[in-house]
């Protein structure tokens, strides 16, 4: 059944889309929260894609690049409907539905806006179930959708589309994402609903309203189940400034090491690529990507960003299982620990 | 330096609590005659609820969304907003010439003194905001001008809102450092930060929002080093927390560096600025130190942004 998602919704959407999201900068998640605020308007539908018509076409709508660039440089406005325009004329056929890659923070309220600006119902699902950083790391690809072609606009006016073979989107786009200012909306993985019905990990939305409900306990927002893997406080944080890496992945590698406060009072190891990908106690691996790892601040009880983690903090480590197609074969391949280069 | 009475003096909605410090042992009341004679006094408040002057924003960047402007309206004051042309991307791009025009216009026109400059980019590259401070400077004499990159953060909405508040409280700030010194003749005056340690009176009228829960900080300062007396009021507390400081300052920056040498340089010149800082906040130059040192690179980003935050301190002057 469809439902309406108006002001008090989307402020529940915001919360429940920042339990688990790790990099989303405070200011970013701000500013696209009152972003999407001013925009709301009469509100925006949320419908399953078996609600739509089999033919039509779904567009899967993200921030890309970084948020501590969104936040810094703020959007003109256009971004979302630009890009999904964009799309629209290499298309030759108008968009009827605007799907999220993932729904972490700003990449839960950019497809909200972008849907509130043109007119189009938001669906009920994703393509993650979680977060991963490349565009093709996705539930769609797994599904066998192509990210492309792909439409990119920058807050300065640029716009950019692009087309190629899906395996060499995150190479083209790296460069250009940098070089608009390290922020710009995509409008991606142009679908019918048919396939995205298909493809698409589904109820996520839902669950996210239910979840930034005042009150409502944090596991709502984990569909696959959760769980805390250790309390402690962080006692280093190394950053690698590793070049030439052989890796495809935007940005460093970085190790967080926390000690438990608690229980066995183990050293445990977080291995970073954007997000923490691996967690080792005391040497033995005990939480891995494709699973989400996620830093909870002890004090506040917010998501601690990998970028933001210091000596000091008090945090507990919390694994989200991630969706069952994450975990067969091909699941493993494209967002298990190779994929992230550790051959684990 | 002299050995002898170190003040710890809480400010509030009450009169001042004065206490003395004493080879660490707590005193207090504390006559008017030995405050006079204190080697330093170091001073505790919030300026959350302190009168605040009207301020004249000025942001540098593009257009955006009427949700996304500058701030200025707070139901308790009367302060103007712009957005111009200018600033810079996280890479260090130039977004646009700066438009020192619409500055010149808006600083001539805008009839206030208190002017808060927030560029796009400046955590990166400050220069709009120091050439927007040197327009300010010619068009209005006297004008008191707070840049954001002083704060560094980056998030433009967040370091704006910062810096705005920042420029509002100068005119008290001023009052309230001009006050201590004539209360305090020659006794050399500290205030209490936010977060932790002290900064020179001279400091807290150019940057009075890193004092702004001094009191709170130095509370609980005091409450951690007095846990076994209970009973010690919190004003007590707060004064006692504020004269165990020492001088601290820091710098937070974003900057691009291409492997391991280029980023020891950019550390090195955060390091040389954070230095300089505290000394400006009140650290004897020779016992000024970096104490920490955070570098975290940008996720989703190549090419090797890091955020970068040092903590500096030292020994009063």
């Amino acid at each position: 059944m469809s439902l309406l998602i108006g002001g008090e919704e989307l402020g529940w959407l915001g919360e429940g889309s920042r339990l688990f999201a790790s990099g989303a900068a405070e200011s970013s998640y701000n500013l696209s929260r009152d972003w999407a605020g001013a925009v709301v308007g009469a509100g925006v539908t949320l419908v399953a894609p078996e609600e739509l018509l089999p033919g039509t076409l779904c567009v899967a709508i993200s921030l890309m690049g970084s948020t501590t660039a969104l936040g810094e440089q703020l959007p003109g406005g256009e971004e979302p409907a630009r890009a999904v325009r964009a799309l629209e004329r290499r298309l030759g056929e108008r968009a009827g539905a605007v799907t999220a890659l993932n729904l972490a923070a700003e990449n839960a309220l950019i497809p909200f806006i972008a849907a509130a600006e043109l007119g189009l119902p938001m669906i009920d699902g994703d393509g993650s179930g979680r977060v991963f950083p490349l565009v093709e790391q996705t539930t769609y690809a797994l599904g066998g959708m192509s990210p492309t072609p792909l439409a990119l606009a920058g807050a300065s006016g640029e716009l950019i589309v692009m087309e190629t073979a899906p395996d060499r989107v995150e190479e083209l786009l790296r460069p250009v994402v940098l070089s608009v200012g390290g922020w710009a909306v995509a409008a991606c993985y142009p679908m019918t609903a048919g396939d995205l019905a298909r493809v698409l990990v589904p109820g996520t939305v839902s669950l996210l309203l239910r979840a930034g409900v005042p009150g409502a306990p944090r596991s709502v927002a984990a569909p696959y189940g959760v769980r805390t893997l250790c309390r402690g406080r962080i006692q280093a944080v190394e950053g690698s400034t590793r070049l030439g890496s052989e890796l495809a992945l935007p940005s460093s590698p970085s190790s967080i090491v926390l000690q438990e406060t608690e229980g066995l009072r183990r050293l445990v190891r977080l291995e970073a690529h954007n997000e923490i990908v691996l967690a080792l106690a005391d040497g033995a691996a005990v939480a891995m990507a494709p699973d989400q790892i996620c830093l909870i601040s002890m004090t506040d009880g917010m998501v601690v960003d990998v970028d933001k983690a210091e000596p000091g903090l008090k945090v507990e480590v919390m694994v989200l299982k991630a969706a069952p197609v994450w975990h067969t074969e091909r699941g493993l391949a494209l967002g298990g620990l190779r994929a992230f280069g550790i051959p684990l | 330096m002299r050995a002898g009475v170190i003040l710890g003096v809480a400010l509030g909605r009450h009169p001042p609590v004065v206490v003395a410090l004493r080879d660490g042992a707590l005193d207090w009341p504390v006559g008017r005659a030995v405050a006079r004679t204190a080697t330093r006094a170091c001073v505790a408040l919030d300026l959350d609820d302190a009168p605040t002057a009207p301020v004249a924003a000025i942001r540098v960047g593009g257009p955006c969304p009427e949700a996304l402007r500058p701030l200025v309206c707070r139901p308790d004051q009367a302060g103007v907003a712009t957005i111009v042309r200018g600033g810079h991307s996280l890479t260090g791009r130039p977004l646009a010439p700066l438009d020192t025009e619409a500055v010149r216009r808006f600083a001539g026109s805008c009839g206030l003194m208190d002017f808060a400059v927030t560029a796009t980019g400046s955590p990166m590259l400050a220069d709009h905001e120091l050439q927007v401070a040197a327009v300010i400077a010619a068009e209005v004499p006297g004008a008191r001008i707070t840049l954001s990159y002083e704060f560094g953060h980056p998030g433009l909405r967040e370091r704006e809102a910062e810096t705005i508040r920042n420029a509002a409280l100068g005119p008290e700030a001023g009052r309230i450092a001009d006050e201590a010194a004539r209360e305090l003749p020659g006794v050399p005056v500290y205030f209490a930060r936010s977060e932790r340690g002290l900064v020179s009176a001279h400091y807290f009228r150019r940057y009075p929002y890193a004092c702004y829960l001094g009191r709170t900080a130095s509370l609980a300062r005091g409450r951690a080093a007095l846990p076994v007396r209970p009973v010690v009021p919190d004003e007590v507390t707060a004064a006692y927390g504020a004269a165990l400081g020492r001088p601290e300052a820091q710098v937070e920056r974003i900057v691009q560096a291409r492997g391991r040498a280029e980023l020891d340089r950019e550390l090195q010149g955060v390091r040389d600025e954070v230095l300089t800082r505290v000394v400006s906040a009140g650290a004897a130059p020779g016992s000024a130190r970096v104490a920490e040192t955070t570098v975290n690179p940008l996720s989703y980003l190549p090419h090797g942004l890091y955020r970068i935050r040092v903590m500096a301190e030292g020994a009063t002057a």
